[in-house]
Protein backbone atom coordinates (compact mmCIF):
# COMPACT_ATOMS: atom_id res chain seq x y z
CA UNK A 1 0.00 0.00 0.00
CA UNK A 2 1.27 3.48 -0.89
CA UNK A 3 -0.04 6.31 1.66
CA UNK A 4 0.92 9.46 -0.49
CA UNK A 5 2.89 12.56 0.65
CA UNK A 6 0.28 14.67 -0.63
CA UNK A 7 -3.39 14.25 0.32
CA UNK A 8 -5.65 12.93 -2.50
CA UNK A 9 -9.28 12.20 -2.74
CA UNK A 10 -8.35 8.34 -2.63
CA UNK A 11 -7.09 8.75 0.91
CA UNK A 12 -10.47 7.80 2.72
CA UNK A 13 -10.63 4.45 0.45
CA UNK A 14 -6.80 3.90 1.30
CA UNK A 15 -7.83 4.46 5.34
CA UNK A 16 -11.39 2.52 4.95
CA UNK A 17 -9.10 -0.72 3.40
CA UNK A 18 -6.21 -0.38 6.00
CA UNK A 19 -8.95 -0.53 8.44
CA UNK A 20 -10.71 -3.40 7.62
CA UNK A 21 -7.57 -5.30 7.57
CA UNK A 22 -6.65 -4.33 10.69
CA UNK A 23 -9.62 -5.47 11.98
CA UNK A 24 -9.21 -8.95 10.53
CA UNK A 25 -6.29 -9.39 12.61
CA UNK A 26 -3.36 -8.86 9.83
CA UNK A 27 -0.47 -8.09 10.69
CA UNK A 28 1.29 -6.17 7.91
CA UNK A 29 -1.45 -3.48 8.17
CA UNK A 30 -0.04 -2.62 11.43
CA UNK A 31 3.08 -2.56 9.93
CA UNK A 32 2.04 0.14 6.92
CA UNK A 33 0.33 2.17 9.67
CA UNK A 34 3.29 1.94 11.39
CA UNK A 35 5.76 3.10 8.14
CA UNK A 36 2.92 5.79 7.28
CA UNK A 37 2.38 7.44 10.83
CA UNK A 38 5.06 6.29 13.40
CA UNK A 39 7.38 8.94 12.71
CA UNK A 40 4.60 12.00 12.74
CA UNK A 41 2.98 9.62 16.31
CA UNK A 42 6.75 10.72 17.50
CA UNK A 43 7.06 14.30 16.37
CA UNK A 44 3.57 14.88 18.03
CA UNK A 45 4.64 12.92 20.75
CA UNK A 46 8.51 14.53 21.65
CA UNK A 47 6.68 18.44 20.85
CA UNK A 48 4.42 17.91 23.83
CA UNK A 49 6.93 15.61 26.18
CA UNK A 50 10.59 16.67 24.69
CA UNK A 51 11.48 13.06 25.61
CA UNK A 52 12.47 10.71 22.84
CA UNK A 53 11.97 8.17 25.54
CA UNK A 54 8.65 8.80 26.27
CA UNK A 55 7.60 9.53 22.18
CA UNK A 56 8.63 5.81 22.38
CA UNK A 57 6.35 4.95 24.98
CA UNK A 58 3.97 6.58 23.39
CA UNK A 59 4.18 5.66 20.33
CA UNK A 60 3.79 1.55 21.51
CA UNK A 61 0.30 2.72 23.57
CA UNK A 62 -0.88 4.04 20.17
CA UNK A 63 -0.11 1.61 17.86
CA UNK A 64 -0.77 -0.93 20.54
CA UNK A 65 -4.84 0.91 20.64
CA UNK A 66 -5.01 0.87 17.01
CA UNK A 67 -3.87 -3.20 17.08
CA UNK A 68 -5.99 -3.92 20.12
CA UNK A 69 -8.81 -1.63 19.74
CA UNK A 70 -9.05 -0.77 15.50
CA UNK A 71 -12.34 -0.20 16.22
CA UNK A 72 -11.64 2.99 17.51
CA UNK A 73 -10.68 4.60 14.76
CA UNK A 74 -14.04 5.06 12.73
CA UNK A 75 -13.21 6.08 9.12
CA UNK A 76 -16.93 7.65 8.40
CA UNK A 77 -15.45 10.36 11.29
CA UNK A 78 -12.36 11.50 10.09
CA UNK A 79 -8.53 10.11 8.77
CA UNK A 80 -6.66 7.76 9.92
CA UNK A 81 -3.34 10.42 9.98
CA UNK A 82 -5.43 13.10 12.08
CA UNK A 83 -6.83 9.87 14.68
CA UNK A 84 -3.44 8.61 15.16
CA UNK A 85 -2.14 12.09 15.33
CA UNK A 86 -4.76 13.27 18.11
CA UNK A 87 -4.46 10.07 19.88
CA UNK A 88 -0.86 10.71 20.36
CA UNK A 89 -0.98 13.98 21.73
CA UNK A 90 -3.59 13.00 24.25
CA UNK A 91 -1.35 10.30 25.50
CA UNK A 92 1.69 12.50 25.42
CA UNK A 93 -0.26 15.07 27.57
CA UNK A 94 -1.17 12.40 29.99
CA UNK A 95 2.00 11.33 30.16
CA UNK A 96 3.46 15.05 31.08
CA UNK A 97 0.90 15.43 33.30
CA UNK A 98 1.89 12.39 34.91
CA UNK A 99 5.52 13.31 35.45
CA UNK A 100 4.28 16.75 36.65
CA UNK A 101 2.41 14.38 39.17
CA UNK A 102 5.61 12.60 40.38
CA UNK A 103 7.78 15.52 40.22
CA UNK A 104 5.57 17.37 42.80
CA UNK A 105 5.34 14.08 44.86
CA UNK A 106 9.43 14.68 45.01
CA UNK A 107 9.63 18.31 45.17
CA UNK A 108 11.92 17.64 48.50
CA UNK A 109 14.07 15.66 46.12
CA UNK A 110 16.08 18.74 44.10
CA UNK A 111 17.60 16.21 41.78
CA UNK A 112 14.26 16.11 40.17
CA UNK A 113 13.88 19.17 38.56
CA UNK A 114 17.57 18.56 37.03
CA UNK A 115 16.42 14.91 35.65
CA UNK A 116 14.40 17.36 33.52
CA UNK A 117 15.68 16.62 29.79
CA UNK A 118 16.90 19.18 27.19
CA UNK A 119 17.10 21.63 29.98
CA UNK A 120 17.50 24.95 28.04
CA UNK A 121 18.05 28.25 30.13
CA UNK A 122 17.56 28.27 33.81
CA UNK A 123 16.01 25.39 35.33
CA UNK A 124 13.01 27.72 37.15
CA UNK A 125 12.62 29.11 33.62
CA UNK A 126 12.26 26.15 32.17
CA UNK A 127 10.03 24.92 34.04
CA UNK A 128 7.66 27.72 34.01
CA UNK A 129 7.51 27.27 30.10
CA UNK A 130 7.39 23.96 30.49
CA UNK A 131 3.95 24.62 32.74
CA UNK A 132 2.99 26.96 30.32
CA UNK A 133 3.37 24.95 27.11
CA UNK A 134 1.64 21.87 28.99
CA UNK A 135 -1.03 24.36 30.09
CA UNK A 136 -1.23 24.87 26.21
CA UNK A 137 -1.26 21.31 25.08
CA UNK A 138 -4.26 20.61 27.39
CA UNK A 139 -6.23 23.32 25.55
CA UNK A 140 -5.32 21.82 22.39
CA UNK A 141 -6.45 18.74 23.37
CA UNK A 142 -10.21 20.05 24.72
CA UNK A 143 -10.46 22.19 21.67
CA UNK A 144 -13.55 20.81 18.86
CA UNK A 145 -12.55 17.79 17.50
CA UNK A 146 -13.40 19.64 14.35
CA UNK A 147 -11.20 22.24 15.37
CA UNK A 148 -8.14 20.17 16.60
CA UNK A 149 -8.21 18.08 13.31
CA UNK A 150 -7.30 21.35 11.04
CA UNK A 151 -4.50 22.50 13.89
CA UNK A 152 -2.95 18.41 13.29
CA UNK A 153 -2.86 18.67 10.11
CA UNK A 154 -1.87 22.07 9.61
CA UNK A 155 0.69 22.28 12.49
CA UNK A 156 1.57 18.67 13.49
CA UNK A 157 1.35 16.70 9.82
CA UNK A 158 2.81 20.01 7.98
CA UNK A 159 -0.03 20.53 5.71
CA UNK A 160 -0.71 23.76 4.20
CA UNK A 161 -4.19 25.02 5.13
CA UNK A 162 -5.26 24.14 1.76
CA UNK A 163 -3.84 20.73 1.57
CA UNK A 164 -5.88 20.24 5.23
CA UNK A 165 -9.05 21.66 3.90
CA UNK A 166 -8.64 18.94 0.61
CA UNK A 167 -7.80 15.83 3.35
CA UNK A 168 -11.20 17.13 5.46
CA UNK A 169 -12.78 17.54 2.97
CA UNK A 170 -14.07 21.18 3.42
CA UNK A 171 -14.17 24.56 2.06
CA UNK A 172 -10.83 26.64 2.73
CA UNK A 173 -12.21 29.67 4.05
CA UNK A 174 -13.47 27.18 6.67
CA UNK A 175 -9.88 25.67 7.22
CA UNK A 176 -8.80 29.17 7.81
CA UNK A 177 -11.44 30.20 10.06
CA UNK A 178 -11.15 26.71 12.29
CA UNK A 179 -7.10 27.24 12.49
CA UNK A 180 -8.19 30.87 13.85
CA UNK A 181 -10.57 29.75 16.25
CA UNK A 182 -7.98 27.32 17.21
CA UNK A 183 -5.03 29.52 17.82
CA UNK A 184 -6.82 32.61 19.30
CA UNK A 185 -8.55 30.20 22.04
CA UNK A 186 -5.46 28.23 22.96
CA UNK A 187 -3.39 32.11 22.71
CA UNK A 188 -5.99 33.10 25.19
CA UNK A 189 -5.82 30.41 27.69
CA UNK A 190 -2.81 31.80 28.19
CA UNK A 191 -3.55 34.76 29.06
CA UNK A 192 -6.30 33.36 31.14
CA UNK A 193 -5.32 30.16 32.55
CA UNK A 194 -8.30 28.31 33.46
CA UNK A 195 -6.90 26.26 36.08
CA UNK A 196 -3.26 26.13 36.31
CA UNK A 197 -3.05 23.87 38.68
CA UNK A 198 -4.71 21.16 36.58
CA UNK A 199 -1.78 21.44 34.39
CA UNK A 200 0.56 21.14 37.00
CA UNK A 201 -1.05 17.86 37.67
CA UNK A 202 -2.78 18.37 41.05
CA UNK B 1 -2.85 42.16 -1.93
CA UNK B 2 -0.93 44.30 0.60
CA UNK B 3 -3.87 46.55 1.37
CA UNK B 4 -6.07 43.25 1.98
CA UNK B 5 -6.47 44.00 6.05
CA UNK B 6 -9.49 41.07 6.15
CA UNK B 7 -7.51 38.71 3.62
CA UNK B 8 -4.51 38.85 5.62
CA UNK B 9 -6.06 38.61 8.81
CA UNK B 10 -7.84 35.27 8.17
CA UNK B 11 -4.42 33.71 7.30
CA UNK B 12 -2.64 34.60 10.38
CA UNK B 13 -2.88 31.35 11.84
CA UNK B 14 -2.32 29.74 9.35
CA UNK B 15 1.19 32.08 8.96
CA UNK B 16 1.91 31.51 12.41
CA UNK B 17 2.03 27.51 12.54
CA UNK B 18 3.53 27.71 8.75
CA UNK B 19 0.99 26.50 7.19
CA UNK B 20 0.58 28.47 4.10
CA UNK B 21 1.11 27.89 0.74
CA UNK B 22 3.49 29.99 -1.30
CA UNK B 23 1.50 33.19 -3.02
CA UNK B 24 -0.22 33.39 0.52
CA UNK B 25 3.08 33.28 2.35
CA UNK B 26 4.50 36.34 0.23
CA UNK B 27 1.16 38.85 1.52
CA UNK B 28 1.48 38.41 4.44
CA UNK B 29 4.87 40.01 6.01
CA UNK B 30 4.20 43.04 3.17
CA UNK B 31 1.09 43.81 5.44
CA UNK B 32 2.15 43.51 8.65
CA UNK B 33 4.84 45.87 7.91
CA UNK B 34 2.02 48.30 7.37
CA UNK B 35 -1.06 47.36 10.02
CA UNK B 36 0.06 47.30 13.56
CA UNK B 37 -2.52 45.81 14.82
CA UNK B 38 -2.19 42.59 12.19
CA UNK B 39 1.54 42.64 13.52
CA UNK B 40 0.47 42.85 16.72
CA UNK B 41 -2.12 39.47 16.18
CA UNK B 42 0.89 38.22 14.49
CA UNK B 43 2.84 38.35 17.09
CA UNK B 44 0.28 37.06 19.92
CA UNK B 45 -0.40 34.36 17.68
CA UNK B 46 3.64 32.97 17.03
CA UNK B 47 3.75 33.50 20.71
CA UNK B 48 1.51 31.03 21.23
CA UNK B 49 2.78 28.57 18.74
CA UNK B 50 6.33 28.63 20.08
CA UNK B 51 5.12 27.69 23.23
CA UNK B 52 3.42 24.81 21.82
CA UNK B 53 7.07 24.09 19.83
CA UNK B 54 8.50 23.89 23.27
CA UNK B 55 10.77 26.80 21.78
CA UNK B 56 9.88 30.10 23.79
CA UNK B 57 11.63 33.10 23.31
CA UNK B 58 12.46 34.85 19.89
CA UNK B 59 12.00 32.81 16.93
CA UNK B 60 15.25 31.38 16.07
CA UNK B 61 14.97 30.25 12.54
CA UNK B 62 15.57 26.93 13.19
CA UNK B 63 12.33 25.46 13.70
CA UNK B 64 10.25 26.15 10.23
CA UNK B 65 9.99 30.15 10.65
CA UNK B 66 6.67 30.71 9.68
CA UNK B 67 7.41 33.09 6.91
CA UNK B 68 8.83 30.17 5.09
CA UNK B 69 6.21 28.98 2.45
CA UNK B 70 5.14 25.07 1.89
CA UNK B 71 5.74 24.94 -1.23
CA UNK B 72 4.99 21.30 -3.07
CA UNK B 73 8.97 19.86 -1.91
CA UNK B 74 9.29 21.62 1.60
CA UNK B 75 5.74 19.45 2.32
CA UNK B 76 7.03 16.42 1.55
CA UNK B 77 8.49 17.14 5.44
CA UNK B 78 5.65 14.24 6.73
CA UNK B 79 7.41 11.39 4.44
CA UNK B 80 11.12 13.12 4.80
CA UNK B 81 10.82 12.74 8.81
CA UNK B 82 9.81 9.55 8.29
CA UNK B 83 13.06 8.40 6.23
CA UNK B 84 15.22 9.99 8.68
CA UNK B 85 14.04 7.99 11.02
CA UNK B 86 13.88 5.06 9.57
CA UNK B 87 17.57 5.49 8.46
CA UNK B 88 18.73 6.97 11.86
CA UNK B 89 16.79 5.23 15.04
CA UNK B 90 14.85 2.46 13.53
CA UNK B 91 15.59 0.86 16.80
CA UNK B 92 11.94 2.23 17.98
CA UNK B 93 10.52 0.34 15.11
CA UNK B 94 10.54 -3.16 16.16
CA UNK B 95 9.60 -2.03 19.74
CA UNK B 96 6.64 -0.46 19.40
CA UNK B 97 5.31 -2.91 16.67
CA UNK B 98 6.18 -5.77 18.68
CA UNK B 99 4.69 -4.22 21.79
CA UNK B 100 1.51 -3.41 19.68
CA UNK B 101 1.55 -6.97 18.43
CA UNK B 102 1.51 -8.45 21.99
CA UNK B 103 -1.88 -6.30 22.85
CA UNK B 104 -4.03 -8.40 20.27
CA UNK B 105 -3.39 -12.11 18.84
CA UNK B 106 -3.07 -11.58 14.76
CA UNK B 107 -4.97 -13.97 12.87
CA UNK B 108 -4.11 -17.35 13.33
CA UNK B 109 -1.34 -17.96 10.82
CA UNK B 110 -0.44 -21.19 9.08
CA UNK B 111 -3.71 -22.12 8.25
CA UNK B 112 -4.85 -23.46 4.44
CA UNK B 113 -6.81 -21.42 2.48
CA UNK B 114 -10.14 -22.92 3.19
CA UNK B 115 -9.72 -22.17 7.03
CA UNK B 116 -7.86 -18.32 6.58
CA UNK B 117 -11.58 -17.03 6.29
CA UNK B 118 -12.71 -18.54 9.16
CA UNK B 119 -9.50 -17.09 10.81
CA UNK B 120 -9.94 -13.72 9.88
CA UNK B 121 -13.48 -13.78 10.66
CA UNK B 122 -12.54 -14.83 14.75
CA UNK B 123 -9.77 -12.17 14.96
CA UNK B 124 -12.83 -9.63 13.34
CA UNK B 125 -14.96 -10.82 16.06
CA UNK B 126 -12.12 -10.35 18.84
CA UNK B 127 -12.04 -6.59 17.72
CA UNK B 128 -15.19 -6.00 18.00
CA UNK B 129 -16.10 -7.68 21.17
CA UNK B 130 -12.98 -5.26 22.68
CA UNK B 131 -16.30 -2.47 21.97
CA UNK B 132 -19.30 -4.42 23.98
CA UNK B 133 -18.12 -3.73 27.29
CA UNK B 134 -21.27 -2.07 28.93
CA UNK B 135 -23.09 -3.11 26.02
CA UNK B 136 -23.73 -6.93 25.90
CA UNK B 137 -27.25 -6.76 26.80
CA UNK B 138 -28.01 -4.57 23.32
CA UNK B 139 -30.31 -6.38 21.26
CA UNK B 140 -29.33 -7.95 18.58
CA UNK B 141 -30.93 -10.34 15.99
CA UNK B 142 -33.71 -12.08 16.94
CA UNK B 143 -34.58 -12.73 20.37
CA UNK B 144 -30.95 -12.84 21.52
CA UNK B 145 -28.55 -10.05 23.09
CA UNK B 146 -24.94 -9.44 21.68
CA UNK B 147 -24.01 -11.88 24.83
CA UNK B 148 -26.69 -14.78 23.18
CA UNK B 149 -25.39 -14.09 19.83
CA UNK B 150 -21.76 -14.91 21.09
CA UNK B 151 -23.02 -18.13 23.30
CA UNK B 152 -24.99 -18.99 19.18
CA UNK B 153 -21.81 -19.16 17.72
CA UNK B 154 -20.31 -21.58 20.20
CA UNK B 155 -23.43 -23.59 19.72
CA UNK B 156 -22.89 -23.56 15.80
CA UNK B 157 -18.99 -23.79 15.54
CA UNK B 158 -19.44 -27.13 18.16
CA UNK B 159 -21.07 -29.02 15.22
CA UNK B 160 -17.95 -28.46 13.44
CA UNK B 161 -15.87 -29.07 16.30
CA UNK B 162 -17.70 -32.18 17.25
CA UNK B 163 -17.47 -33.32 13.88
CA UNK B 164 -13.38 -32.57 14.10
CA UNK B 165 -13.36 -34.42 17.23
CA UNK B 166 -12.35 -31.07 18.95
CA UNK B 167 -13.52 -31.71 22.88
CA UNK B 168 -16.51 -29.92 23.39
CA UNK B 169 -16.80 -26.58 25.62
CA UNK B 170 -21.01 -26.47 26.62
CA UNK B 171 -22.49 -29.21 28.46
CA UNK B 172 -23.56 -32.50 26.58
CA UNK B 173 -26.45 -32.12 24.72
CA UNK B 174 -29.59 -33.02 26.25
CA UNK B 175 -31.40 -33.82 22.33
CA UNK B 176 -32.54 -36.82 21.69
CA UNK B 177 -30.90 -38.67 18.87
CA UNK B 178 -33.22 -38.59 15.36
CA UNK B 179 -34.03 -35.08 16.14
CA UNK B 180 -34.59 -32.80 12.74
CA UNK B 181 -31.10 -31.12 11.69
CA UNK B 182 -32.47 -27.80 11.85
CA UNK B 183 -35.20 -28.41 15.42
CA UNK B 184 -31.79 -29.48 16.76
CA UNK B 185 -30.06 -27.15 15.99
CA UNK B 186 -32.05 -24.41 17.51
CA UNK B 187 -31.92 -26.59 20.73
CA UNK B 188 -28.49 -26.25 20.90
CA UNK B 189 -28.42 -22.87 20.61
CA UNK B 190 -31.32 -21.85 23.23
CA UNK B 191 -29.54 -24.70 25.12
CA UNK B 192 -26.02 -22.53 24.75
CA UNK B 193 -27.81 -19.70 25.52
CA UNK B 194 -29.05 -20.47 28.68
CA UNK B 195 -26.14 -21.99 30.00
CA UNK B 196 -24.30 -18.78 29.02
CA UNK B 197 -26.41 -16.18 30.46
CA UNK B 198 -25.20 -17.54 33.63
CA UNK B 199 -22.06 -16.88 32.84
CA UNK B 200 -20.21 -13.17 32.18
CA UNK B 201 -19.55 -11.86 28.75
CA UNK B 202 -16.28 -12.42 28.82
CA UNK B 203 -16.59 -15.76 30.10
CA UNK B 204 -18.46 -16.84 26.78
CA UNK B 205 -16.14 -14.64 24.97
CA UNK B 206 -13.08 -16.92 25.88
CA UNK B 207 -15.48 -20.48 25.60
CA UNK B 208 -15.91 -19.08 22.03
CA UNK B 209 -12.52 -18.22 21.39
CA UNK B 210 -10.77 -21.16 23.12
CA UNK B 211 -13.47 -23.35 20.64
CA UNK B 212 -12.07 -21.21 17.29
CA UNK B 213 -8.43 -21.48 18.22
CA UNK B 214 -9.16 -25.27 18.35
CA UNK B 215 -10.89 -25.68 15.42
CA UNK B 216 -7.63 -23.41 13.51
CA UNK B 217 -5.24 -25.65 15.26
CA UNK B 218 -6.75 -29.35 13.76
CA UNK B 219 -4.89 -30.98 11.16
CA UNK B 220 -8.19 -30.53 8.93
CA UNK B 221 -7.77 -26.65 9.03
CA UNK B 222 -4.27 -26.49 7.96
CA UNK B 223 -4.17 -29.64 5.21
CA UNK B 224 -6.08 -29.64 2.31
CA UNK B 225 -6.03 -33.12 1.51
CA UNK B 226 -7.67 -33.83 4.99
CA UNK B 227 -10.23 -31.12 4.52
CA UNK B 228 -11.51 -32.32 1.46
CA UNK B 229 -12.91 -35.72 3.46
CA UNK B 230 -16.98 -35.13 3.48
CA UNK B 231 -18.57 -34.76 6.58
CA UNK B 232 -22.19 -34.38 7.81
CA UNK B 233 -22.45 -31.00 10.12
CA UNK B 234 -26.44 -30.15 10.77
CA UNK B 235 -27.39 -32.21 7.73
CA UNK B 236 -25.38 -30.66 5.26
CA UNK B 237 -22.79 -32.91 3.97
CA UNK B 238 -19.85 -30.87 2.12
CA UNK B 239 -16.52 -31.16 2.45
CA UNK B 240 -14.78 -30.39 5.85
CA UNK B 241 -12.86 -27.04 3.76
CA UNK B 242 -16.80 -25.97 3.06
CA UNK B 243 -17.59 -25.97 6.70
CA UNK B 244 -15.09 -24.15 7.24
CA UNK B 245 -15.94 -21.61 5.29
CA UNK B 246 -19.55 -21.25 5.98
CA UNK B 247 -17.69 -20.86 10.27
CA UNK B 248 -16.16 -17.78 8.17
CA UNK B 249 -19.54 -16.93 6.90
CA UNK B 250 -21.41 -16.94 10.01
CA UNK B 251 -19.33 -15.48 12.47
CA UNK B 252 -18.96 -12.48 9.92
CA UNK B 253 -22.79 -12.54 9.48
CA UNK B 254 -23.00 -12.30 13.55
CA UNK B 255 -20.42 -9.72 13.98
CA UNK B 256 -22.05 -7.87 11.14
CA UNK B 257 -25.34 -8.20 13.15
CA UNK B 258 -23.44 -7.09 16.61
CA UNK B 259 -22.12 -4.17 14.44
CA UNK B 260 -25.65 -2.94 13.34
CA UNK B 261 -26.71 -3.31 16.77
CA UNK B 262 -23.97 -0.96 18.18
CA UNK B 263 -24.00 1.67 15.00
CA UNK B 264 -20.20 0.08 14.14
CA UNK B 265 -19.03 -0.58 10.76
CA UNK B 266 -17.90 -3.96 10.63
CA UNK B 267 -16.18 -4.06 7.47
CA UNK B 268 -16.86 -6.59 5.30
CA UNK B 269 -14.18 -9.92 4.97
CA UNK B 270 -11.54 -9.29 2.63
CA UNK B 271 -11.56 -9.45 -1.04
CA UNK B 272 -10.48 -12.80 -1.55
CA UNK B 273 -12.04 -14.44 1.46
CA UNK B 274 -15.16 -12.61 0.19
CA UNK B 275 -15.08 -14.30 -2.97
CA UNK B 276 -14.63 -17.82 -0.91
CA UNK B 277 -18.12 -17.33 1.00
CA UNK B 278 -19.36 -16.33 -2.75
CA UNK B 279 -18.36 -19.16 -4.52
CA UNK B 280 -19.76 -21.64 -1.79
CA UNK B 281 -23.14 -19.69 -1.65
CA UNK B 282 -23.54 -19.81 -5.35
CA UNK B 283 -23.01 -23.90 -5.33
CA UNK B 284 -25.23 -24.41 -2.72
CA UNK B 285 -27.77 -21.80 -3.76
CA UNK B 286 -27.31 -24.10 -7.65
CA UNK B 287 -28.27 -27.10 -5.80
CA UNK B 288 -31.50 -25.72 -4.43
CA UNK B 289 -32.53 -24.37 -7.97
CA UNK B 290 -31.50 -27.12 -9.78
CA UNK B 291 -34.77 -27.20 -11.64
CA UNK B 292 -35.99 -23.64 -11.61
CA UNK B 293 -36.23 -21.43 -14.53
CA UNK B 294 -32.05 -20.72 -15.52
CA UNK B 295 -30.57 -17.09 -14.34
CA UNK B 296 -27.63 -15.78 -14.79
CA UNK B 297 -25.92 -14.85 -11.58
CA UNK B 298 -23.05 -12.21 -11.69
CA UNK B 299 -21.33 -11.26 -8.83
CA UNK B 300 -19.48 -8.07 -9.10
CA UNK B 301 -16.03 -7.71 -7.78
CA UNK B 302 -15.03 -11.26 -8.57
CA UNK B 303 -13.21 -12.70 -11.11
CA UNK B 304 -13.61 -10.17 -14.25
CA UNK B 305 -16.16 -12.54 -16.19
CA UNK B 306 -17.81 -14.79 -13.82
CA UNK B 307 -20.67 -15.09 -13.71
CA UNK B 308 -23.20 -18.33 -12.62
CA UNK B 309 -25.97 -19.89 -14.98
CA UNK B 310 -28.67 -21.30 -11.45
CA UNK B 311 -31.55 -23.56 -13.01
CA UNK B 312 -32.26 -25.94 -15.01
CA UNK B 313 -29.90 -26.82 -17.79
CA UNK B 314 -33.11 -27.65 -20.32
CA UNK B 315 -34.19 -24.24 -20.88
CA UNK B 316 -32.40 -21.33 -22.34
CA UNK B 317 -31.33 -18.32 -19.75
CA UNK B 318 -34.58 -16.81 -18.90
CA UNK B 319 -33.16 -13.22 -17.25
CA UNK B 320 -29.55 -11.67 -15.48
CA UNK B 321 -29.12 -10.99 -11.88
CA UNK B 322 -26.38 -8.75 -11.13
CA UNK B 323 -25.52 -8.68 -6.85
CA UNK B 324 -22.72 -6.84 -4.73
CA UNK B 325 -20.67 -9.61 -3.20
CA UNK B 326 -21.43 -8.34 0.17
CA UNK B 327 -25.12 -7.56 -0.62
CA UNK B 328 -24.89 -11.45 -2.05
CA UNK B 329 -24.14 -12.66 1.09
CA UNK B 330 -25.76 -10.62 3.29
CA UNK B 331 -29.21 -11.64 1.22
CA UNK B 332 -27.80 -15.52 1.50
CA UNK B 333 -27.54 -14.89 5.46
CA UNK B 334 -30.93 -13.58 5.44
CA UNK B 335 -29.97 -10.21 6.31
CA UNK B 336 -31.76 -9.12 3.19
CA UNK B 337 -35.33 -9.60 1.90
CA UNK B 338 -35.48 -11.03 -1.65
CA UNK B 339 -37.32 -7.62 -2.77
CA UNK B 340 -34.61 -5.47 -0.72
CA UNK B 341 -31.91 -6.66 -2.28
CA UNK B 342 -30.02 -4.06 -4.43
CA UNK B 343 -29.74 -5.70 -7.74
CA UNK B 344 -29.32 -5.38 -10.96
CA UNK B 345 -32.22 -7.25 -13.31
CA UNK B 346 -32.66 -7.61 -16.97
CA UNK B 347 -34.72 -10.61 -18.73
CA UNK B 348 -37.80 -12.69 -17.01
CA UNK B 349 -38.47 -10.95 -13.81
CA UNK B 350 -40.16 -13.46 -12.14
CA UNK B 351 -37.05 -16.23 -12.45
CA UNK B 352 -34.88 -13.84 -11.31
CA UNK B 353 -37.33 -12.93 -8.11
CA UNK B 354 -37.47 -16.85 -7.36
CA UNK B 355 -33.64 -16.51 -7.01
CA UNK B 356 -33.55 -14.31 -4.71
CA UNK B 357 -36.32 -15.55 -2.56
CA UNK B 358 -34.58 -19.47 -2.73
CA UNK B 359 -31.09 -17.41 -1.64
CA UNK B 360 -32.80 -15.46 1.18
CA UNK B 361 -34.64 -18.87 2.07
CA UNK B 362 -31.79 -20.97 2.73
CA UNK B 363 -30.94 -20.48 6.24
CA UNK B 364 -28.22 -22.64 6.30
CA UNK B 365 -26.72 -20.07 9.47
Amino acid sequence: MVVPVEPTLEQPSIDVELHRRLVYGDESALREAYAAYGALVRRVAVRVTHSQAAAEDVAQEVFAQLWASPYGFDARRGSLRTWLSMLAHRRAVDWVRSEARHRKDAQADDSALHAIPDAGPGPHETVVDRERSLLLHTALAELPRSQREVVHLAYFAGRTYRQAAVELGIPEGTAKTRLRSALRKLAASLADPPDPAAARGA
Amino acid sequence: MTNDHDGVRELLAAWAVGALPPADARAVPLHLADCETCAAEAERLRATVRLLDGTPGPDTGASGAPGDARDGTARAGEGRGGRERAGGGLGGADGVLASALRSRRARTPGVAPHAAPYAAAVAGLQALVRELPGRWGTPVVHDWDAHATVAHLVAADEHLAVALGVGARLPASRIPAGTPAAYAWELRTADAIAHEHARTPEETVATWAAQAADLLATPEARDPSLAARAATVMGLRLPVADHFVIRAFEAWIHADDIGRALGIAVPPPPDEHLEQLVRLAVRILGVALHDAPPVLVEVTGTAPGTGWVLGSDAEPVAAELTLDPVDFCLLVGGRYAPDEVPRGLTGDERAARNVLATAAALAWL
